[in-house]
């Protein structure tokens, strides 16, 4: 529906193109900021430069593994394949460390290429060969975690420097890097949102035949929707890196299911065709920061599942509430 | 297109060879022969209709002039090149564009993405400039007349018929050479628009291919036809000089009995009815009530959106009405839901009206989708097997005369018209006393439609109460005891046997003629 009313609205102007960036996501930047303020009230330290650096820093993994597995899920696709590309960029990452600026570059783009490749293969097999994408991305999933352990048997090794401290720094001690990152990422989507690609992504996710038939290369657009999400995932295991700077062949696995969550929480329907990347980032920042707010209220973390389990539930019931209010006007 | 500044012969020569001419087409799939020997031929500025029985090889053909399938044998030409497309995009691009069916339309976008889609005009940055796609959309529909549709609106909430149009205009805008029509009229209740549209795509020397299955359109319409049977194709005539009934007879083999029926109206006695509508509104209705008594075929007409589709909707449970009660047997109904409407009284039965969508689960057999409804009366201690299905779909399938063999295949992979055969026989197993069908025979052909027309009166011969609506007049002509017109969401007149005639049909759903007859 929301994706609908963005080209409905013919007037343009900056209120109305702010509006428009968040009237899918508006619900879950709502949750967030009131999550905030709780938290802020909790802990006034909350508001500090440096404690807004330190979450950025734990939710860019998660809001960059959902950001990939997003697009998939809007295309009507499940990417299994995302806890196998973060593992094996952390332990190559940890294992082959680069240091410096140049260094980093590279080990950034050694991460993209990991996730382009397992993406391709992922692309071949559910848009050329017509498997079912959950049954595709398991198979590439145990395959990508068996080579981490091929490349590191066990937790250890040590990220360069370099990556560890500037990645997870801030400019100017304000603009936290990781949070640069992730917008990057959010501006790359929201220009793709408006390519025929992203439309085609949206209507194969509708409906494949009408898509098919109404001349758009579906093969092309699921193949390309695998890469894409691939190179997030490769940034994701990046990022990760840079905050755990240590090796863990496992280090991808918790966020298979987070990212999941973090998409539906952003109001992205599992059957495809509606939602967006953003909502599904701040879907992901929802998850991490009501990790905090726990912890601040002295909640032991074993809690924390179950509380992120129940949020998920009332995301879901009360946008479904939402969506019906609307449509029955 | 157009031969402006050519002589008038060289122009005629020029639209002869935009024609299209296919020889001797042959598909099978596996074992099953699809299409076995099929000629056509399509003449420039002519409309062209394609006649055959569900099955008898109209979709393959079809499919294999829109490049979605390449034929085993045969050969195509276009305008005197080969014409062999190995997709659809590439059919259009050699100006051959077809409106389908079942409708391709993607229901997330807009209307003007839809009809531009896939090369929606770039802005400056090379993204999809939005407001030139309005524009496009806007100066499209409003060339074809249809204006009040909202190029920024979103697809999938427009009615069917309009969402019919939508795919007409889309497969005109990029039909050079040939258009093919599948079943365009199926959702509309009126001609004119298209034949309007039509006329104008001939007049460029567009050829146009026109599958129907009302015949009294296709003779309105259509200079020529070719009839298909079995996959082949059976004979090309001019329809001037073929009777209604030499075509019934080729496309099945025989001559299929049109007379009217005999109307055994109900006993007039005052009986409890079966079903009592008391001032019912919403969606779209506006304070109607009518009874339904036992034993009695009654037909809805009207035009599109005159407030049918609520009233069915509200009696199957799937909306609620705004004010109004329903009785069922006498005593007032509580319909919440599809299963409440089902379990009321002696029950109400539903045929929804989109089947791809609301009608067959189209992974599962044909015998699963039709004891659906009854699924916990077939199963031995909870356990339901494919042979205990067989079983229990098989003496409803019989009432469709639904060919038993196709009750094991996937729903999805038969035709159109077995596919509603078994929504019919669906309906039948519930047991529900009471059937509300909403077009019943919407895109199925002749002989189905005889057999679906057979059942319906059998049920009401044993004692069963319909409801039917109707986008075909003949059809509420040919079925209905009693017929109720509705405009404006209101019962506009209603008429009793012989008095339902073709004629004061039409002036009733255009809200015209003299109340109740």
């Amino acid at each position: 529906m929301a994706f609908a009313q963005h080209q409905t609205s013919r007037r343009a102007g900056l209120p109305q193109m702010l509006l428009r960036l968040t009237r899918g996501a508006m619900l879950i930047v709502g949750i967030y900021l009131i999550l905030y303020a709780f938290y802020a009230y909790q802990q006034p330290k909350a508001l500090t430069f440096s404690s807004f650096g330190s979450l950025m820093n734990n939710t860019a993994p998660l809001a960059l593994a959902a950001a990939g597995q997003a697009l998939v899920v809007i295309s009507r696709g499940f990417d299994l394949s995302v806890a196998g590309v973060i593992s094996i960029c952390n332990v190559t990452l940890a294992v082959y460390a680069m240091d410096g600026p140049g260094g980093a570059l590279l080990s950034a783009l050694l991460c993209i290429a990991i996730g382009v490749t397992v993406g391709a293969v992922n692309g071949v097999l559910v848009a050329v060969l017509r498997l079912q994408s959950i049954a595709a991305t398991l198979a590439t999933m145990i395959i990508c975690q068996g080579i981490a352990l091929v490349i590191l048997k066990a937790p250890g090794g040590s990220v360069a420097n370099w990556i560890a401290d500037e990645m997870t720094g801030r400019l100017w001690k304000t603009i936290p890097v990781s949070g640069l990152v992730v917008a990057f990422v959010v501006v790359v989507w929201l220009m793709i949102r408006r390519s025929r690609y992203g439309l085609s992504l949206y209507a194969i996710g509708a409906d494949e035949q009408s898509a098919a038939l109404s001349g758009i290369n579906t093969r092309r657009v699921r193949f390309v929707t695998f890469v894409l999400a691939g190179a997030i995932y490769g940034l994701a295991g990046f990022m990760l890196s840079a905050q755990t700077a240590t090796g863990n062949p496992t280090s991808g696995t918790p966020l298979l299911m987070l990212s999941f969550a973090a998409v539906a929480l952003g109001g992205t329907s599992l059957s495809g065709g509606k939602g967006g990347v953003f909502a599904s980032i701040m879907g992901a920042a929802v998850l991490m920061l009501l990790q905090k707010v726990l912890f601040s209220f002295g909640i032991a973390s074993f809690y924390t599942g179950m509380f992120q389990g129940v949020a998920l539930i009332c995301a879901v019931v009360f946008s479904g509430l939402l969506t019906r209010l609307g449509e029955a006007k | 297109m157009t031969a402006t500044g050519h002589g008038a012969a060289q122009a005629v020569a020029e639209q002869l060879a935009f024609a299209l001419s296919a020889a001797g087409l042959r598909k099978a799939y596996g074992a099953t022969v699809a299409l076995e020997q099929a000629d056509i031929t399509l003449t420039a500025g002519r409309v062209h209709a394609l006649l055959g029985e569900n099955g008898a090889g109209k979709s393959t053909l079809v499919r294999i002039l829109t490049g979605a399938v390449r034929p085993d044998a045969g050969t195509i030409t276009l305008g005197g090149a080969p014409y062999a497309p190995r997709s659809l995009i590439a059919a259009r691009g050699m100006g051959v564009a077809t409106a389908f069916q079942e409708l391709s339309l993607v229901p997330n976008l807009t209307v003007a993405q839809n009809l531009l889609l896939p090369d929606l005009p770039k802005g400056p940055l090379g993204l999809v400039s939005f407001r030139r796609v309005l524009e496009q959309g806007a100066d499209i529909l409003a060339r074809h007349g249809l204006q009040r549709i909202d190029p920024g609106a979103q697809v999938g909430l427009l009615p069917l018929a309009e969402r019919q149009r939508i795919e007409i205009v889309r497969a005109i805008e990029n039909a050079a050479r040939v258009l093919i029509l599948d079943e365009p009229t199926a959702a509309l209740a009126e001609t004119d628009w298209l034949f309007d549209r039509i006329r104008m795509v001939t007049a460029q020397g567009v050829a146009v291919l026109y599958i129907s299955h009302r015949l009294a359109e296709v003779r309105e319409i259509c200079s020529d036809a070719t009839v298909l049977r079995n996959g082949r194709s059976i004979a090309s005539v001019g329809l001037s000089q073929a009777s209604d009934g030499d075509i019934f007879e080729m496309m099945v083999g025989r001559r299929v009995d049109h007379s009217a029926r005999d109307r055994v109206g109900p006993p007039a006695d005052g009986s409890t009815p079966r079903l009592a509508v008391k001032g019912l509104s919403g969606h779209g209705l506006r304070d109607v009530s009518f009874a339904l008594r036992p034993g009695e075929v009654l037909g809805l007409a009207a035009l599109e959106g005159q407030g049918q589709r609520g009233l069915f909707r509200m009696l199957a449970g799937l909306a609620v009405p705004d004010a109004g009660q329903v009785e069922i047997d006498g005593s007032p109904a509580a319909l919440g839901s599809p299963r409440q409407a089902l379990r009321s009284g002696s029950g109400l039965a539903y045929l929804p009206e989109e089947r791809k969508t609301e009608g067959i689960l189209a992974g599962l057999s044909a015998a699963t989708n039709v004891v659906l409804p009854v699924l916990s009366g077939s199963a031995a201690a909870g356990v339901i097997t494919p042979q205990a299905e067989l079983r229990a779909a098989g003496p409803s399938a019989a009432k469709v005369e639904m060919t038993p063999r196709y009750l094991g295949f996937a729903i999805g992979d038969l035709s159109g018209g077995n596919q509603q055969k078994a929504l019919i026989a669906r309906t039948l197993a519930t047991g529900a006393k009471t059937l509300l069908l909403f077009d019943p025979t919407r895109g199925v052909d002749v002989g189905t439609k005889q057999s679906i027309y057979a059942a319906i009166r059998a049920f009401a011969q044993d004692g069963g109460s319909v409801i039917f609506y109707s986008s075909e007049l003949p059809e509420v002509v040919q079925l209905a005891d009693r017929c109720l017109a509705l405009y404006g969401g209101k019962v506009f007149a209603e008429f009793e046997g012989d008095a339902i005639a073709e004629q004061a049909l039409v002036t009733a759903i255009h809200g015209h003629g003299g109340g109740h007859a």
